[in-house]
């Protein structure tokens, strides 16, 4: 049963309601048809015109793969047919985005901040006139988009914006600020700029608006930052220069900039995510050549336990990142209303999966894979800005804690108010308590999965159970506090990705049982049961955690280490 | 003017070392290898939309129509041309082993009859098969000029005639087929130079290689039409004329030696290679 718009949301209060998740999402044929297409498309012209070493040698994608980029029409991918675009729903372009990554990640990321970030901002917030303005343009490759939020002093904290747009009494309005680490800032053409349209004073609570700012408006860009990856798109600062701008330069409503800001970026984490499969199978791929080549004595170093050990985790983790990410792209196909926290969690597990993964294959490379003229170091470095970018995993974890806890929170709140005043709460109360009775009979239970699924299943039902339990009782507890309890929150939001994940993986086992029966899809099944048994373990230790932990002690020693200006202890 | 492409599902043939025997060498095993396009007839394609376009937009009255004998699954090699320009399809329904080349070449000739081609071309053979028969037995069954291994092909400004290069030893033939003609295409076809039809201004250089389909083309291919039917519809006699005998795989290659220096090297080729 479904208690908010959401799977995992509804998961926050024991609930799970098994119809958003099965059956598991696939493509029709037509669909899968031209996306198989498109990737063929693209893997032509990649193994063509794409040379990922000579893009991160010399800092920058040539002008010839743009314009090929352009061509293929991946520029407009996104962007619906009626502007001349191919009009891609969120799985395809998942899909296309996880290809591209796998090929070269700096080409992907350009592309991901032109799509999911500039043109869907446009495409979901925009003005009819504004959509024919600009989304003609960037499917053609015309135009290029960026998405400006980061400043100096506002990362994740994006209250705290101090680029200010002031309307004046001509309807213009003045903008004026400075942005940094914008992905294609040397060249778009068009940003969706956030700037706050509220007093700069402390009394004044902060509102932010979004705009549409050309270039040729008077932007300008700082030089290309050096940087440790995805050295081949253009990161730059971009500087409004007290720029006076039409009053319909506003995108969105004035004063809901934030809200464009967090919906855009909820589908750019989608794509992350699915760019972490793209590059986790290509790390397979090496790896596996690799082991099978590579000999010592005497055999394949393939054959060795640890080797085998670290191939089977990435299989097991890339499927279920992969069972998650494709997931969430059907939830957002089927128009389910929220899947905020899933998208967020597929960026968090993604970036952390692919950051052991390829961790892991330069470790099996060993000293070819510290090398140079091989990809896996160009492959460790593109991979760790997806741990920090779109929202760092460390807010995210918040964002995924306090929003999935928001719901449960506020029922206790409306339990104390019915206590209060009883007659009025009733109603109120009543669905309280059908919830409380469902917990206390047990479990809510998943019926759609299929029977081979029994263990994995019940590991999920039970840890539902249990961690709706402990959602209710830290709310408890900590009341509003929670705010401040990050080691909490932490475990809130692992366990939600555990199960996320997990959720994400029976279904989709289920499906390949039904499609292909239980012998042949025995694969998948092995890869559900080594990920469940990796989940099981985290999740007991998260939920013990709850009740027996260090939080103390190591706020202690950072709060020491802070005092002390560091680590001040010797051998000498 | 309307060109008609026959094209050809076949294994990836990139992936070739992957291909099987079954068991008694009766037949080739492709389970698991990626089908596509014949290769030779993607040039064709190539060719075929470079004759009917103005750089990137295809002439008013132009056509490029698809043929393709073979799986139902064929539908999706049909639906890739389609997206890389061609307008529609024709599919027959039909197992692959209950065909041959003659069998092809014939039901081809049908295919002409009712579609009224000014042109056909043709991959000089299929990767697979390696037959290289169709082309010149439907230009006898339809006793039309013709043309194989074309490397390059113009198209004349009053479109009643090309002139069709071929690679010779020593040099290029040119020939002159009044049209409707049947011509066979190889890989030189897709050279940026190689196929001019007097519209396309002569500054325009294609990219070497057929061209992949752009996004936008293939979401728009979704809605060309392709027309199905069993072979039997053409109402040909289905008897073939060849047969496959027996299939066995090269022999497996020898493990290399290494040698320590050059005065080793020639003696082996002396001794053993014998090639000195």
């Amino acid at each position: 049963m479904a208690i908010e718009e959401s799977f995992l949301k509804s998961v926050f209060y024991g609930a799970i309601p098994e119809e958003m998740i099965f059956p598991y999402p696939e493509p029709g044929r037509d669909a899968r048809e031209s996306t198989q297409l498109m990737l063929e498309s693209v893997r032509e012209f990649a193994r063509r015109e794409i040379d990922p070493a000579a893009i991160d040698r010399e800092g920058a994608i040539s002008s010839a793969v743009m314009q090929g980029l352009k061509e293929l029409g991946l520029f407009g991918a996104t962007i619906s047919t009626e502007y001349g675009g191919a009009g891609l729903d969120a799985t395809s372009y998942a899909r296309l985005i996880q290809e591209i990554s796998g090929i070269d990640a700096s080409v992907a990321v350009t592309l991901g901040a032109h799509l999911a970030l500039g043109a869907k901002s446009i495409a979901m917030f925009g003005s009819e006139a504004q959509r024919k303005r600009y989304l003609p343009k960037l499917a053609r490759g015309e135009w290029v988009a960026a998405f400006a939020l980061t400043e100096p002093g506002a990362g994740s904290d994006a209250a705290n914006i101090q680029t200010r747009a002031v309307r004046q009494a001509n309807g213009l309005y003045h903008l004026d600020g400075h942005k940094i680490w914008i992905t294609n800032g040397g060249f778009a053409d068009v940003f969706t700029v956030f700037a706050r349209t509220t007093a700069l004073d402390a009394r004044t609570k902060p509102k932010l608006t979004s705009f549409l700012i050309d270039r040729e408006m008077g932007v300008r860009s700082g030089p290309n930052e050096p940087k440790l990856g995805i050295r081949g798109s253009s990161t730059t600062s971009v500087y409004f220069d007290g720029l006076e701008v039409p009053g319909d330069s506003v995108l969105g409503e004035p004063g809901k900039g934030f809200k464009v800001a967090m919906e855009v970026l909820n589908f750019g984490r989608l794509g992350l995510a699915a760019g972490c499969v793209g590059m986790a199978r290509k790390l397979i791929e090496l790896s596996v050549d690799r082991v099978q080549e590579r000999r010592a004595f005497g055999r394949p170093i393939g054959e060795f336990g640890l080797v085998k050990d670290k191939v089977a985790r990435m299989m097991a983790e890339t499927w279920a990142l992969e069972s998650m990410v494709y997931l969430t792209t059907g939830l957002v196909d089927a128009k389910v209303p929220d899947w905020s926290l899933e998208s967020a969690i597929c960026k968090i597990f993604g970036s952390e999966m692919l950051w052991r993964l390829v961790n892991d294959a330069l470790q099996i490379a060993a000293g070819i894979g510290y090398m140079g003229a091989y990809p896996y170091e160009r492959m460790l470095r593109d991979s760790r800005i997806n741990l920090i970018f779109e929202g760092t995993n460390e807010i995210l974890r918040a964002f995924v804690a306090l929003s999935g806890m928001q719901g449960p929170g506020r029922q206790l709140a409306e339990v104390s108010r019915a206590v209060r005043e009883p007659i009025k709460g009733f109603g109120l109360l009543s669905d309280f308590a059908m919830q409380r009775a469902r917990s206390a009979f047990g479990r809510e239970r998943i019926h759609r999965a299929h029977g081979l699924l029994r263990r994995e299943v019940v590991l999920f039902e039970e840890h539902v159970a249990l961690f709706s339990k402990n959602v209710d009782k830290v709310l408890r507890k900590h009341g509003k506090d929670i705010a401040e309890m990050q080691y909490t929150q932490r475990r809130v939001a692992d366990i939600a990705s555990d199960l996320y994940a997990l959720a994400a993986c029976i279904s989709r086992s289920t499906r390949a049982i039904e499609r292909k029966g239980e012998e042949g899809a025995r694969r998948e099944l092995e890869l559900t049961s080594a990920f469940a048994n990796m989940v099981e373990k985290r999740l007991q230790a998260n939920v013990a955690a709850f009740d027996g932990n260090d939080d103390e002690l190591l706020k202690g020693l950072a709060g020491q280490a802070y005092l002390d200006g560091g680590y001040t202890f010797d051998v000498l | 003017m309307k060109i008609l492409v026959p094209l050809k599902r076949t294994a990836d043939p990139d992936n070739a070392n992957k291909i099987k025997i079954a068991a008694g060498g009766a037949k080739i095993v492709t389970d698991g290898l990626e089908p596509k396009i014949n290769p030779f007839d993607e040039y064709a394609v190539e060719a075929a939309l470079r004759l009917t376009e103005n750089a990137k937009t295809r002439v008013a009255g132009d056509k490029v129509t698809i043929v393709s004998f073979g799986p139902k699954e064929a539908a999706t090699n049909i639906r890739t041309a389609l997206a890389m320009g061609a307008d529609d399809g024709l599919l027959f329904h039909a197992d692959d082993e209950a065909l041959d080349g003659d069998l092809v070449a014939r039901a081809l000739a049908k295919v002409v009859e009712t579609q009224k081609p000014d042109l056909v071309i043709l991959g000089k053979q299929a990767v697979d098969g390696d037959s290289n028969q169709v082309g010149q037995i439907l230009a006898e069954l339809l006793q039309w000029p013709s043309a194989t291994f074309a490397m390059s092909i113009e198209l004349a400004k009053d479109k009643k005639s090309v002139i069709v290069g071929r690679e010779v030893d020593g040099g290029v033939v040119k020939l002159k087929l009044e049209l409707p003609a049947v011509i066979t295409v190889d890989l030189r076809i897709v050279a940026p130079k190689s196929v001019v039809n007097n519209v396309t201004p002569a500054t325009h250089v294609y990219s070497d290689g057929a061209r992949y389909a752009p996004l936008p083309m293939i979401i728009k291919a979704k809605t060309k039409p392709i027309a199905e039917a069993p072979i039997a519809s053409l109402g040909l006699d289905a008897t073939l004329k060849s047969k496959y005998h027996t299939f066995e795989l090269p022999p497996a290659r020898k493990a290399g030696k290494k040698v320590k220096d050059v005065a080793e090297l020639v003696g082996l080729l002396k001794s053993e290679a014998k090639v000195l």
